[in-house]
């Protein structure tokens, strides 16, 4: 792509570049189910930390469909997913110690997490 | 991966320190750096999705050392030759004769 | 694939290392030094906190619009005019008396660039990436807040492109002031969660 040039900058960055997407498939999840992010190693690129996976949550809301940052980073295409905010009681990520009643919301797209037993 | 960048829950970090009156870019490589890079990210039709993960594959030490947009330089460099856009010898030779320009 | 040197001796400086990559991407007909400058003066000069303060101000003053917001940010933002680049999926969240809420990004530095221009040293670093997420009574404590016991502080990880940005809790003492003068007391760190607006003494 050529150069772009001085006077369409602004534009541009007022316009940025959603990762929205459509999903062809109805959302897995809804607000309230429990879930667990599942427990994968993965050497490829994912937006899914260490400090969540195989933790129990629960959906707090349905963001949409988006680009699948997993794939995108290797080239290898969009291929969007349903993403959901996700709600982790302290007590579940860090211990008993933790605050009784704090919380770290993270977003995830649908292949990240499972259905909780 | 689970390289260095996955920080959260780590301990040893010490306290957050803040600057007073930080400025948007503290020098003007930070200036050059942030624009360059964005709009190379365009030009090449590189995901952002991308340049995260080429700045996930730096040697960990360097990556918690280094000032914030060196990473960025970082990535662009390995993104760009990746794609074949630049060539280490390039970047090299160019490097080179910069730092001979302002030697004098 | 190219790879990059052995480590035997430290990379160049950062500042060599960047005017060689924008001499070459210049020649090579991918950037354009106009552009540069450009990107440059909107994010220094015209994109930062003080757009965000305008948001918050106008919550405070006008509740159909506070509605709005934590409805849809991204089109309430919008309404405004402060749209775009990192930015294009926005979620508010409100602080209550009852709920303190915080932003971090843990992975990288990723941060509402319309609302809030680029991101502070502090918020991309190790320490508190690593820390908020873990104890953030205790960092929170570091910036001056003291959150009460019966208080729910709630950590947003921006791992994905949804950015969010805090809204803050209006301050006592400020009846019948005009958006200007409720703006100015929006700090940027209020609105990331590390700040509380306060009347000046």
């Amino acid at each position: 792509m050529p150069a772009l040039p001085k006077a369409m900058v602004w534009d541009v960055i007022k316009t940025g570049m959603s990762a929205r997407a459509e999903v062809k498939t109805p959302p897995r999840f809804k607000a309230g189910d429990r879930v667990v992010a599942r427990n994968v190693n993965p050497v490829h690129h994912t937006r899914m930390p260490r400090y969540i996976r195989g933790k129990e949550g629960v959906i707090r809301s349905h963001h949409g469909g988006f680009a699948f940052a997993d794939t995108r980073a290797h080239g290898e295409g969009d291929h969007p997913h349903h993403v959901y905010s996700v709600r982790f009681e302290a007590r579940e990520l860090w211990g008993a110690e933790a605050s009784p009643r704090d919380a770290v919301y993270i977003d995830l797209w649908e292949p990240y997490i499972e259905p909780a037993k | 991966m689970n390289s260095i960048h996955d920080l959260g829950g780590m301990h040893g970090f010490g306290p957050v320190l803040r600057e007073k009156d930080e400025p948007v870019f503290h020098a003007d490589w930070e200036r050059r750096t942030f624009s360059v890079v964005n709009l190379a990210m365009g030009a090449a039709q590189i995901h952002v999705d991308e340049i995260r993960h080429a700045i996930e594959k730096m040697p960990p030490a360097e990556y918690l050392v280094s000032p914030y947009y060196e990473h960025w330089i970082y990535g662009m460099e390995a993104l760009l030759m990746a794609k074949g856009l630049v060539t280490r010898e390039e970047l090299d030779r160019r490097i080179a004769e910069i730092a001979k320009r302002e030697a004098k | 694939m190219d790879k990059p040197p052995s480590r035997t001796e430290p990379p160049s400086s950062p500042a060599l290392r960047i005017k060689a990559l924008e001499s070459l991407l210049v020649e090579k007909g991918l950037v354009d030094p106009a552009a540069v400058g450009e990107l440059i003066d909107i994010f220094e000069k015209r994109v930062g906190p003080r757009n965000g303060a305008k948001v918050v101000a106008k919550a405070w003053a006008d509740p159909s619009y506070r509605q709005r917001l934590l409805a849809d940010g991204s089109k309430a933002i919008a309404e405004l005019g402060f749209t775009g680049i990192q930015g294009e999926d926005m979620v508010v969240l409100e602080n209550t008396p009852k709920v303190h809420n915080v932003v971090v990004c843990t992975l990288c530095s990723c941060y509402p660039w319309p609302t809030m221009g680029l991101p502070p040293n502090w918020y991309k670093a190790a320490p508190y990436r690593s820390r908020i997420v873990i104890e953030p009574r205790k960092v929170l404590a570091e910036f001056g807040i003291d959150v009460a016991p019966d208080v729910e502080v709630r950590v947003w990880d921006s791992n994905a492109e949804i950015r969010y940005m805090v809204l803050p809790q209006r301050p006592a003492g400020t009846d019948g002031w005009n958006e200007e003068k409720l703006a100015a007391l929006v700090t940027r760190d209020s609105m990331i969660g590390t700040d509380i607006p306060k009347l000046k003494a």
